[in-house]
């Protein structure tokens, strides 16, 4: 760290249309223009999205993750608290924790103040009208809005101030690539889901921990497993660096007990409150029905195809015929523990702050690659926690998250053709990537065949120095767009209908699992290289 | 597509001075097209008026008719009523329908609205944002030809606030309309005129005539700044010379005979091309009246924030105060010199619109020939002083002046021709500081007045957020490249701070009436207040536009500082 602060530092995105602009503003009395720049055109791009179609829409019986949304709106706001968790389980059963019950009764008894019928019991099922859109899709906005905005401009902050003394505006700029990543804008306000909420509180928790407030940042992050269980992904790492820092603190080597007292108390009040109510109006078995529609291990290793470890090698071995359900449970455990063993043990020997964001990536990769039941969506826990690498000062690790992101997005895409959002698809695709300045090489390219083009210096670099990685990168861009070609030119074959989303599976993981190794191999020899960092 | 070469590469020896500019400076439009074209193609989804069948239409009308049948189609109540360089665009347009959306129901007569696919959509929408190249083709020279560091900074401010508008965000890309290619040759007169080609100013905004009528509007402060910037040379008329001499000397000596036949040869080629073929099928009547229909109402069915929106409010209130408050009708009477009773019945005609008669109650009566009057009044006012210093800046002003008196005051006015005012003023306000508290005052109103084209809820904080962040963004930019004032004298510091309250309290003043629109499916109250809605819109933004009018023409008449030529740029 010492190192770094003599040197200035240079943000990577120098040269890319963002640094553009944003620059004119970079006068201390505008500063907040510039914020208010980003925010607001991250709110227009992700209204622009919201106004495209959503998950299920005219698909009865059943629709999407849309009306599911709807109709936990609606139970919450016309049932008694203890039949939250009961009622008609087969339509949309509400399986997520508390505090997205209580979310969404709130969102519920708004939206009843403005039209009643939007979530009358029973009779609005299946409802789709556009001023529900509109109403659904603006508490989606400022759920974003309340919690992850903030958050990442916290982060930015931080990283500037403390990690690699970026100037104001570079902060701003780097915040601005994290807002402008398309996964999350598609998910939340395309297909339509509150994750922004689960990642907005774990990114406010991590914020928390990097200023030392352990019992905040504790309570925030049971804030977000309680808000969807998926956040557990991110559980061990918090506990352990929680458990290093109680056990013996950095700075004074010490056992700090009080420490390690607050902070469970605060996790253990912090749940109390919520299921309190749950207790309460339903008695002790509330918890017990709560945890079984949390985690419905019987419904089997994958759902649908997502790009993890099973479905990916499932064309080789038909893991459902050889093994019983109880069996691929543990086998699928004994994976994810090992592959989440380097970051825990990591994060146990070297609690250190610069460290967190890429054990929290290692981390939740592990889980998603080998972890039992994973949805497609899952990708969002890696993705937030690599989206923050982006304050790391370094191309190489700037052109691999670059990478990754263009990875996730394209992992994606059998979903969201499905719900009829490829403009959407392909406008963020290109948006992210030409704003970071990804594509400034077409430039380059036209330059080189003689074209009349405008000469400017070339952005972050697309490919890192490493000659494999070169390949790879390369490899895998060539793979996805010649299938996203082939998809769109042929049909797949009458006895595989299945072809082009296996192909995308398999694109996917590879990338995903090479991009799990670099990372762990990235994060020892950070940790190793003592004299870039600081410590404390 | 990398507008900064295609045009700089002809610009290369007048901007030594560019050369040396830092590297740091960035001053191609190249990033804001990309960045608002990738939002506008995430906009296809989104609400559509009429105006899209009107221009499908006109697609048909074109692809499917020969050229002497255009004007007469009438299947559809959409009829051709642009002028002729519209319609060969929406020829050329037509000829590059594809065959499965042209039977998507994109090329089809009928007389039925909505009969159209996805597809049909999605090609139209891309026909707008394709024909803006022009625009930023347009602005991207306006910044190339700068003289200096300073004036390119300024000019790119003014095509970036052009670039972003949220009228052309709110009218073309989601409304669906062309302004954004209309506007292109109004931007490249303007750039001309800057340049002293007044011929080639004279071309341009004669096409953009033939393109679009109500740029007619602007049409005489272009008359006579280049009969008198560019066919008059000044000379003093002699009083002690005789009558005679005097006559020879305007005719051999001030006038340049040669300039004036130029430019007559260019206006008259342009409109041959355009009115000559129907000229030669004898159809010229006709287009005229599809032109120029007269059969309309004061104002539309939701008031323009101009003029006639507060007078009607004010026959409003005294309906009302007659209605409720006895003995108010006699006074009122008395004063209007009405005679008595006074007949209610006519109150409601003013929500119609279309329907050609606007009754009002207690105040004078209104016809086109007193609007006619009056914006012909204020216009000649305006070009007085620019006939005797026709500088390119008093030009702006000029220009800016007509178009905005002819908004106010005139006859069946469309909020959207705000545009006409605002674009304009934009390339005035950077010649003075003084100027910026009335363009913002007219930028935010104009802008917030175009919301009730808007009327679903999907749309709504799309329209509100982008309109916001334009006002922040451009407020801070203008201010910063504007040339300060040497006589700050005059400033009105209370009128601006007054200014400041008006532009914040739009906010709350957005939001609540969304929330009574929101809140009118509880109460059907609110329901019955719908009109009452768009009359806060309009009164409260016509309020805005007038008293910034007021403010421009204090300083247009009142402070010659402000339209002289301005020695350093």
């Amino acid at each position: 760290m010492r190192q770094l602060r003599k040197n200035k530092f240079v943000s990577l995105f120098r040269s890319s249309p963002l640094n553009d602009f944003l620059v004119p503003f970079r006068k201390a009395q505008n500063q907040w223009v510039a914020r208010y720049i980003i925010i607001v055109f991250a709110l227009i791009v992700r209204c622009a999205v919201g106004i495209g179609p959503y998950s299920g829409e005219n698909t009865p019986p059943m629709y999407g993750d849309f009306e599911a949304q709807r109709h936990w709106m609606e139970i919450t706001t016309h049932l008694p608290i203890g039949k939250w968790y009961y009622f008609d389980l087969q339509y949309w059963g509400l399986d997520y924790p508390p505090l997205t019950a209580f979310h969404s009764w709130l969102l519920g008894k708004i939206g009843s103040l403005i039209d009643s019928s939007w979530f009358a019991l029973n009779v609005s099922r299946g409802l789709e009208t556009p001023d529900l859109k509109s109403y659904m899709r603006i508490t989606a906005l400022f759920s974003e809005l309340a919690l992850y905005i903030p958050a990442v401009i916290l982060f930015t902050r931080w990283m500037g101030r403390y990690y690699n003394n970026a100037s104001t505006i570079d902060q701003t700029i780097i915040a601005a690539a994290i807002l402008y990543q398309p996964a999350l804008i598609i998910i939340d306000h395309g297909h339509f889901q509150y994750n922004s909420v689960m990642l907005g509180f774990s990114l406010l928790a991590l914020v928390n921990l990097l200023y030392d407030n352990f019992c905040v940042a504790a309570i925030l992050f049971t804030l977000s497993i309680s808000f969807k269980q998926m956040a557990l992904y991110y559980a061990p790492i918090f506990f352990f660096y929680l458990l290093r820092i109680c056990l013996r603190s950095p700075r004074t080597h010490s056992v700090c007990i009080l420490r390690f007292v607050s902070v469970g108390c605060s996790v253990i009040a912090t749940l109390f409150l919520e299921f309190l109510p749950f207790v309460v109006f339903g008695g002790i078995g509330q918890i017990k029905q709560c945890l079984i529609r949390l985690f419905p291990f019987e419904r089997g290793l994958f759902e649908d195809k997502v790009s993890n470890f099973w479905c990916a090698t499932n064309i080789f071995i038909k893991y459902k015929s050889i093994f019983s359900t109880s069996q691929l449970k543990t086998i699928a455990l004994v994976f994810t523990l090992i592959g989440i063993a380097p970051s825990c043990g990591l994060i146990c020997f070297k609690p250190r702050k610069e460290l967190l964001p890429w054990c929290l990536a290692s981390c939740s990769m592990a889980f998603y690659l080998f972890s039992f039941q994973v949805h497609e969506k899952s990708i969002l826990l890696p993705w937030m926690p690599i989206t923050l690498l982006l304050n790391e000062v370094d191309s190489d690790v700037i052109s691999m998250v670059c990478w990754f992101f263009n990875a996730a997005l394209f992992s994606m895409w059998p979903l969201l053709k499905r719900d009829g959002l490829i403009i959407q698809y392909a406008v963020l695709g290109i948006l992210s990537n030409w704003l970071m300045g990804n594509l400034s090489w077409i430039r380059k390219a036209l330059r080189a065949i003689k074209l009349p083009v405008h000469y400017r210096n070339l952005a972050t670099p697309v490919l890192p120095h490493n000659l494999f990685w070169r390949v790879i990168i390369v490899g895998s861009y060539i793979a996805a767009i010649g299938l996203q070609i082939v998809e769109f030119v042929f049909d797949p074959p009458k006895s595989l209908p299945h072809l082009w989303i296996i192909g995308n599976v398999e694109i996917s993981f590879c990338s995903f699992a090479l991009f799990w190794i670099w990372c762990n191999y990235r994060m020892f020899t950070l940790a190793v290289d003592d004299s870039k960092l600081k410590t404390e | 597509m990398d507008m900064r070469n295609t045009v700089e590469t002809k610009q290369q020896p007048q901007n030594r001075a560019v050369e040396e500019l830092p590297r740091k400076y960035n001053f191609s439009l190249w990033n804001i097209w990309v960045a608002s074209t990738l939002l506008k193609i995430l906009l296809f989804p989104t609400y559509h008026s009429t105006d899209f069948d009107v221009h499908r239409n006109w697609l048909s009308i074109t692809k499917l008719l020969p050229l002497r049948k255009w004007y007469f189609e009438h299947t559809s109540q959409w009829t051709l009523d642009y002028p002729p360089f519209f319609a060969y665009f929406e020829w050329v347009l037509s000829r590059f329908v594809p065959e499965a959306i042209a039977r998507d129901g994109c090329i089809k007569l009928t007389a039925k609205d909505g009969e159209y696919g996805y597809l049909t959509v999605i090609f139209q929408r891309s026909t707008v944002i394709i024909s803006e190249i022009v625009l930023f083709l347009a602005l991207q020279r306006l910044i190339d030809t700068s003289r200096s560091l300073r004036e390119k900074k300024r000019n790119f401010v003014i095509a970036s606030s052009i670039a972003l508008s949220p009228g052309f965000f709110i009218i073309d890309h989601i409304h669906f309309q062309y302004n954004g290619f209309l506007f292109a040759f109004l931007v490249l007169s303007l750039v001309e005129a800057r340049l002293g080609n007044y011929r080639r100013c004279a071309f341009w905004f004669a096409v953009l005539l033939c393109l679009k009528h109500i740029f007619l509007y602007m049409a005489p402060a272009y008359f006579v700044y280049l009969l008198s910037g560019f066919c008059l040379k000044r000379r003093k008329i002699d009083t002690s010379k005789s009558f005679g001499e005097n006559v020879k000397q305007v005719l051999f000596d001030t006038i340049i005979w040669r300039h004036l036949f130029q430019l007559g040869l260019i206006v008259i080629g342009v409109f041959t091309v355009a009115f000559g073929p129907f000229v030669y099928y004898g159809e010229l009547d006709q287009v005229m009246s599809r032109l120029f229909p007269f059969s309309r109402g004061l104002t539309h069915a939701y008031w323009a924030p101009n003029f006639w929106a507060l007078y009607s409010f004010v026959d409003r209130i005294l309906i009302q105060l007659g209605k409720n408050i006895p003995g108010f009708e006699r006074l009122a009477c008395a004063i209007l010199k009405k005679s008595r009773p006074v007949d209610y019945s006519g109150a409601s005609s003013l929500t119609r619109g279309i329907v050609g008669d606007v009754e009002f109650v207690f105040l004078p009566q209104i016809l086109p020939v007193h609007t006619f009057m009056l914006t012909l009044f204020y216009q000649i006012l305006c070009l007085i002083p620019l006939f005797f210093r026709p500088s390119y800046e008093r030009f702006l002003g000029a220009l800016t002046y007509c178009a905005w008196t002819s908004f106010l005051f005139g006859w069946h006015v469309h909020e959207k021709a705000i545009l006409l005012a605002i674009i304009p003023y934009s390339f005035c306000v950077i010649q003075d500081r003084k100027l910026l508290p009335s363009f913002e005052l007219l930028a935010t109103a104009g802008y917030i007045s175009l919301f009730p084209l808007l009327f679903g809820s999907a749309e709504w904080l799309f329209k509100a957020l982008i309109t916001f962040v334009w006002v922040v963004v451009f407020n801070t930019s203008f201010n910063e490249v504007c040339h300060f004032s040497t006589t700050l004298a005059r400033r009105a510091a209370a009128l601006d701070r007054i200014n400041l309250i008006y532009e914040f309290l739009m906010v709350p003043f957005c939001l609540f009436i969304q929330m009574t629109d929101v809140e009118s499916r509880n109460f059907p109250i609110l329901d019955r207040l719908q009109f009452l809605r768009l009359m806060a819109y309009s009164v409260y933004c016509g309020a805005g536009v007038l008293s910034s009018w007021n403010s421009f023409s204090w300083l247009y008449f009142m402070d010659d500082s402000v339209w002289e030529e301005k020695k350093e740029w």
